[in-house]
């Protein structure tokens, strides 16, 4: 056998062709580079100027939905999807089971006009930030374009 | 001219250093990020394409990364300020991890308020998706 090939026409390559491989490693790349940003998704929220005065608004029509660790105990990262049945939560003063807030917050706010829907949140320190997320994402389900906007707890 | 025929010309072009540039580059993009577990939720809405986007993460020890950086906590507002730099618009977002507890994103909250921005959006991915 002749593994000499210099001197022959037709070589036999004998290298793999990569340059397959390298657009489709480059076209991964950019789909990469390209789709990572498009994908995010998630909650718009207001944070109020620590230093606004906020006593001139129209208290009367705020609407405030308060997050305790006594009443919703999801202080450690929850298990499974949802939240536990026996989180409570407080929505203008009334305790309510956190099941009820797409109803509830749909009743007040649903007939508001657009810029008027905002729900001011009060949010204990202590609750999972994974559970403050469900409870918005249950808060914002039956109305649209609902403005979340968080307040000091303190 | 005559091309000398025992030491024979290399036609194609030698593309295994770009291969390793690419894939180390890869990988880069695939390390850089920070390990974020973000929360899931039913229905979060997109966050759109803004290129003018300040991405801040939190990861699941509470370590603050801008735009997949790792900044020390003291330094914040500064390298906060210097992402901003030269966008004209800019909205910030943060990927919080979902072990952490509300008091760790607020704080962060706090501080991207003293910088200026007065709506950030929180990060979520849908329930039952793959992926981060």
């Amino acid at each position: 056998m002749q593994f000499n090939s210099n001197d022959s026409g037709s070589s036999l390559q004998s290298e793999i062709n990569i340059t397959p491989l390298v657009d489709v490693v480059l076209v991964l790349l950019i789909i990469f580079m390209v789709v990572v940003p498009l994908l995010m998704e998630g909650y718009d929220v207001d944070i109020p100027r620590a230093s606004a005065d906020t006593s001139t608004r129209d208290a009367g029509s705020q609407l405030i939905l308060s997050i305790g660790s006594a009443a919703c105990p999801i202080l450690s990262p929850l298990a499974e999807e949802g939240i536990p049945k026996d989180c409570q939560v407080i929505l203008a003063d009334q305790k309510i089971p956190a099941a009820e807030l797409p109803l509830r917050v749909a009743e007040i706010l649903g007939g508001r006009p657009a810029e008027q829907r905002v729900l001011f949140l009060a949010v204990d320190d202590r609750v999972n930030y994974e559970g403050v997320l469900r409870i918005i994402d249950l808060a914002k389900s039956r109305v649209e374009d609902l403005k979340i906007e968080f307040i000091a707890t303190n | 001219m005559r091309l000398g025929e025992p030491g024979k010309m290399q036609a194609t072009i030698n593309i295994t250093p770009l291969v390793d540039v690419v894939l180390v580059l890869l990988i880069i993009f695939m390390v850089m990020a920070p390990d974020v577990n973000v929360p899931n939720t039913a229905k979060p809405n997109a966050q759109g394409d803004e290129r003018g986007r300040i991405l801040v993460s939190i990861d699941e020890a509470g370590g603050l990364w801008i735009n997949d950086r790792s900044v020390a906590p003291e330094h914040f507002s500064e390298a906060l300020n210097a992402a901003v730099g030269v966008e004209k618009d800019p909205r910030v977002v943060i990927r919080g991890d979902a072990k952490l507890n509300f008091l760790q994103v607020r704080e962060v909250m706090v501080a991207i308020e003293q910088a200026g921005f007065h709506g950030v959006g929180l990060i979520a991915k849908r329930a039952g998706a793959e992926g981060k």
